[in-house]
């Protein structure tokens, strides 16, 4: 145990963690040049393109130290995003030690600072590392001063590396073997493994990635895991090289995997803890969690009539990603779909892109929203996380909403800006303190539902990409809220409902009555479109009655071209949804998404 | 025996007009060439669709067919009597250019055995016929009407066109004022279609000029509905008006599911449940008779389902659906399973429901294509 190794790469996005990893893997050998696929690590397409880990695996590398020892290393990947940062907490809980890799001519970022704090917390060794050093706009200097402010380190602990390069590699390796301490646990005590990450495997099913913390785990054995007390047998356990490497056992201190037949990854939770069945431990590793959606989001069929299909699909893509959660629901507007839990923004996103990529479906979306704590004047609370479920406003005694804990880091001539965006979105400013005399990290709380939407898109704006932005969540808190009603000809859009803080709504209401004036076609009747609040309404616009939709001429004969634009047309209306007499296209749904200030 | 309608399509303009995305040309050369391929194409259908068919109406449309010689067109017409039964009594139409419409012409075509003639006057507004880059004025359109009807031509029609750019209420029925005052029997009145690729929808597009949204639009359509009314022009179809007794029969061909030959460029057929039509460019279509005897680039076989939902498409926009008519030709479930949604246009004041058939009003007439696509 006193030889393996187990840490991570902390860095904000594109700030070189995969091409570290590659350059260690290389100069361990685990990997020959020709298989060095740019940045090894992230394997799925949508990460690739996106260029951000979404999801954490592991890698085991051999390495003789300068001392003549021989080590085992294993590299675990943390995932890059802030909807993921509980699985990124219990990846930490997998090592001894981290690399805090900073960008030589970006600096210090939102994002490495709280990953840093997650790491500080889990008790890492932290060894600093600036990449990029031979950037042309490198800063090493005032790089290496950032550093030192947040770690409180000495200059000469910061190793100076390009990975592109490969100088530093072989410094970083040293430093992890030195530095990092080796495992504590103990071999003879009753398993202890954490489950650090899952992912589905169509053919062998789920695939957990487990760092053993005490005991022994056989080959063949039975095990439980603690979350269900469901009990399964390790068909095959094994450790990660650049695939997965068969072993017949694996001890306290290693990193590896176990396959034992469980068919779905809800079996298998991140932060889970296996045990042996017989023997086992009477408790679980600390710090597991159930993870928790933190956004929602109505999705149905663009055709009814595909209902079962996307459930089908949901099926299948809960299998490999245990975060989804989703209930059926009925809207009257979109009739028969799911309300999905996604763990933030970018989780939703890659779902949706997903199941239109891999799955085929064309769905329509309806607005985003948190999920909001309703007290009721009887005293009861009602979890709401779909506004068209909110009790009304007599019946409310109060509401609460979440709030989370954002980290801004940004160079100080931007100050301004970022404080006028954050009273926009209803922020409140906790903190300022200066990385050094240009950079500002600065402390603010928001509501959640303010910062779904476009609070990134609107940041990296405001100050020309230069802030960066992270977040935690902290918990629940009273809010003016009232939700905001959309009606077409007095029938009101479930689907369109929001709740908004209400300062905002008259605001959104006209926002959102324009939009719509627009995107709803003209129909053989007048449409008033009402924003209202309760029985009042805030806002109106009106879609005019269709006077003239008529082709003047059917050229010499030409009927084919007609009868095809008939059909189209035809196939247009079936993929509007109708709510009372009112046909509405489906963008209109997802549209209220982009106001216009 | 089925009736059958012939379209004959002259390619060749003496200038191509701004708005036009028709396929004409302005070189005339080839004319002699055309002629050729448009005789042997008469051949080639005859064979097929001669028998058990009579011809009930010829139209020549272009383009500019009277630019065409006349002895050409005569040529034509008699290939046509030769090789298909043309009825005595059939409409034979030729489109003319006021403005390039000759005493001699018009005799030629009287003794060629046409009887209807087709002038796109377009307006009677100097300043709108100017800004269309047409080649006549007023004066010589009204000119051209008097002289054909006095040479003996009793059955003419005029294409007019609405809100163009700049146009007035008040312009637009002064243009419907002087079309009824002339000898005229038929009117169509259309609304201006903005092509893509024309020289009218680049300068839109440049905010060179603008065209007027379909509130106006609909306003002069409505002018022209209830004017040509009180004159005694009823509606027969989205933008043809006609005397009582004066429809064009070979518009109706297209509206009735009537078969017709198309011959020439670009030009369209139908018959045995068929749609076919041919190349567009002059030297492909020429190319291919020579090889071929026909020059057709495209067709389709319609299905019993297109082919009803045609006639529904084609007669509501002309003399309405007739339900039990479309019962025994189409289907029986039609009718019962748009029952709702017609009643509440019946309601709306869009369509009447008279002697068991479905009408447009003049309201619904401006909004067909809208109820068309609610009908299922």
């Amino acid at each position: 145990m006193n030889n393996f190794r187990n840490f991570c790469i902390i860095a904000h996005i594109d700030h070189g963690k995969s091409t570290i990893a590659d350059g260690l893997l290389a100069v361990t050998g685990t990997v020959s040049a020709r298989e060095a696929k740019a940045q090894l690590l992230d394997d799925m397409d949508l990460e690739r393109e996106r260029g951000i880990t979404i999801k954490s695996h592991a890698i085991q590398m051999k390495y003789k130290a300068s001392d003549g020892e021989n080590y085992i290393l294993n590299l675990i990947d943390t995932p890059g995003h802030v909807d993921f940062s509980y699985e990124v907490s219990r990846s930490l809980a997998a090592c001894e030690g981290a690399l805090l890799v900073v960008d030589a001519a970006q600096g210090v970022e939102a994002q490495t600072i709280s990953n840093l704090y997650l790491a500080i917390e889990a008790n890492l060794e932290i060894i600093p590392v600036i990449n990029k050093i031979d950037l042309p706009s490198a800063m090493v200097e005032t790089v290496s001063n950032q550093i030192i402010d947040l770690i409180g380190c000495d200059t000469e602990d910061i190793i100076l590396a390009s990975a592109k390069e490969k100088k530093g590699i072989g410094e970083i390796l040293e430093r992890v073997v030195k530095k990092v301490p080796p495992p504590k646990g103990d071999i003879n005590a009753p398993l202890q493994a954490l489950i650090f990450d899952s992912v589905f495997d169509p053919y062998r099913g789920a695939i957990a990635y487990i760092r053993v913390f005490n005991g022994l785990l056989k080959e063949k054995d039975a095990v439980r895991f603690f979350a269900n007390s469901k009990e399964f047998l390790a068909e095959e356990i094994g450790i990660l090289g650049l695939s997965k490497i068969k072993t017949k056992e694996l001890s306290a201190g290693n990193v590896g995997y176990i396959i034992a037949g469980v068919k779905d990854v809800h079996d298998t939770k991140v932060g889970d803890t296996v045990t042996l069945a017989r023997n086992g431990a009477d408790k679980p590793l600390p710090g597991y969690k159930e993870i928790k959606p933190m956004v929602y989001s109505g999705l149905y069929p663009s055709v009814s009539d595909d209902f079962e299909d996307l459930r089908e699909s949901l099926d299948k893509l809960r299998l490999n990603d245990s975060a989804l959660v989703f209930t059926p629901e009925t809207s009257a507007a979109l009739g028969f779909g799911f309300r999905v839990g996604f763990l933030g923004m970018l989780h939703m996103e890659i779902v949706q892109e997903r199941l239109e990529r891999e799955y085929n479906q064309n769905i329509v979306t309806t607005l985003p929203n948190v999920e909001y704590h309703v007290y009721t004047k009887k005293g009861i609370k009602v979890v709401v996380d779909n506004p068209a479920d909110m009790p009304s406003v007599g019946e409310i005694d109060r509401v609460e909403e979440p709030y989370i804990k954002a980290q801004i880091v940004t160079p100080s001539e931007y100050l301004g800006n970022i404080m006028k965006l954050a009273m926009d979105k209803r922020g409140i400013y906790k903190n300022t303190s200066y990385l050094d005399p240009t950079r500002a990290d600065i402390q603010f709380d928001f509501p959640l539902s303010e910062i779904i939407f476009d609070f990134y898109d609107k940041l990296k704006s405001t100050t020309r990409g230069y802030a960066s932005f992270d977040y935690e969540y902290t918990g629940y808190r009273e809010s003016d809220l009232v939700k905001l009603d959309i009606l077409l000809n007095n029938e009101q859009v479930d689907a369109l409902s929001v709740i908004v803080h209400k300062d905002k709504a008259f605001d959104y209401g006209r926002r959102v009555c324009s939009k719509l004036k627009d995107l709803i076609p003209r129909h053989m009747f007048e449409i008033a479109i009402q924003a209202a609040v309760g029985t009042k309404v805030i806002s109106r616009s009106t879609v005019k009655a269709l006077r003239k939709n008529v082709l003047a001429k059917c050229y010499g004969g030409d009927i084919t071209r007609k009868r095809k634009l008939l059909e189209k047309q035809k196939e247009g209306k079936k993929r509007m949804k109708q709510v009372g007499n009112v046909e509405i296209p489906q963008e209109a749904f997802l549209a209220v998404l982009q106001l216009e200030e | 025996m089925k009736n059958l309608s012939i379209y004959v399509h002259i390619p060749f303009c003496a200038h191509k007009c701004i708005y036009c995305d028709f396929y004409s040309i302005t070189k005339t050369a080839d004319k002699e060439k055309y002629l050729e391929s448009l005789l042997r194409e008469i051949e080639f259908f005859a064979e097929k669709y001669s028998n058990g068919r009579k011809v009930i109406s010829v139209f020549f449309g272009g383009g500019t067919p009277s630019l065409m010689e006349t002895e050409y067109i005569l040529k034509i017409i008699s290939a046509i009597k030769s090789r298909f039964r043309l009825e005595p009594d059939a409409e034979i139409t030729i489109e003319a250019n006021p403005g390039t419409l000759e005493k001699e012409k018009i005799q030629g075509f009287l003794s060629a055995g046409i009887n209807r003639l087709s002038l796109g006057v377009q307006s009677f507004d100097d300043g709108e016929l100017e800004f269309l880059t047409r080649i006549h004025d007023s004066k010589t359109a009204e000119h051209a009407v008097n002289e054909a009807f006095g040479y003996g031509f009793k059955n003419i029609n005029i294409d007019l066109i609405f809100n163009l750019p700049a146009q007035t209420k008040s312009k637009w029925k002064n243009t419907l004022q002087k079309a009824v005052s002339l000898p005229v029997s038929h009117i169509s009145a259309y609304s201006l279609i903005l092509e893509k690729g024309t020289t009218l929808y680049k300068m839109v597009t440049d905010k060179k000029t603008k065209i007027s949204g379909q509130e106006f639009d609909a306003d002069l359509y409505e002018t022209a509905i209830n004017f040509l009314a009180e004159n005694g022009f009823d509606q027969y179809e989205v933008s043809n008006f006609a005397k009582p007794g004066s429809e064009c029969i070979h518009n109706k061909s297209y509206w009735n599911h009537t078969e017709y030959i198309g011959l020439g460029t670009s030009a369209h057929s139908f018959a045995d449940k068929k749609r076919w039509w041919n190349y567009s460019s002059l030297k492909s279509y020429i190319e291919a008779v020579k090889k071929t005897g026909n020059a057709v680039s495209g067709f389709e076989n319609l299905t019993e389902e297109q082919l009803l939902q045609e006639y529904v498409m084609l007669s509501l926009r002309s003399v309405g659906i007739n339900i039990e008519e479309l019962k025994n030709k189409y289907s029986g479930e039609w009718f019962p399973r748009n029952r709702k949604i017609l009643s509440e246009y019946e309601k709306g004041g869009f369509i009447s429901f008279g002697s068991g058939i479905i009408k447009l009003t003049p309201q619904g007439y401006a909004v067909c294509d809208e109820i068309l696509t609610r009908l299922e």
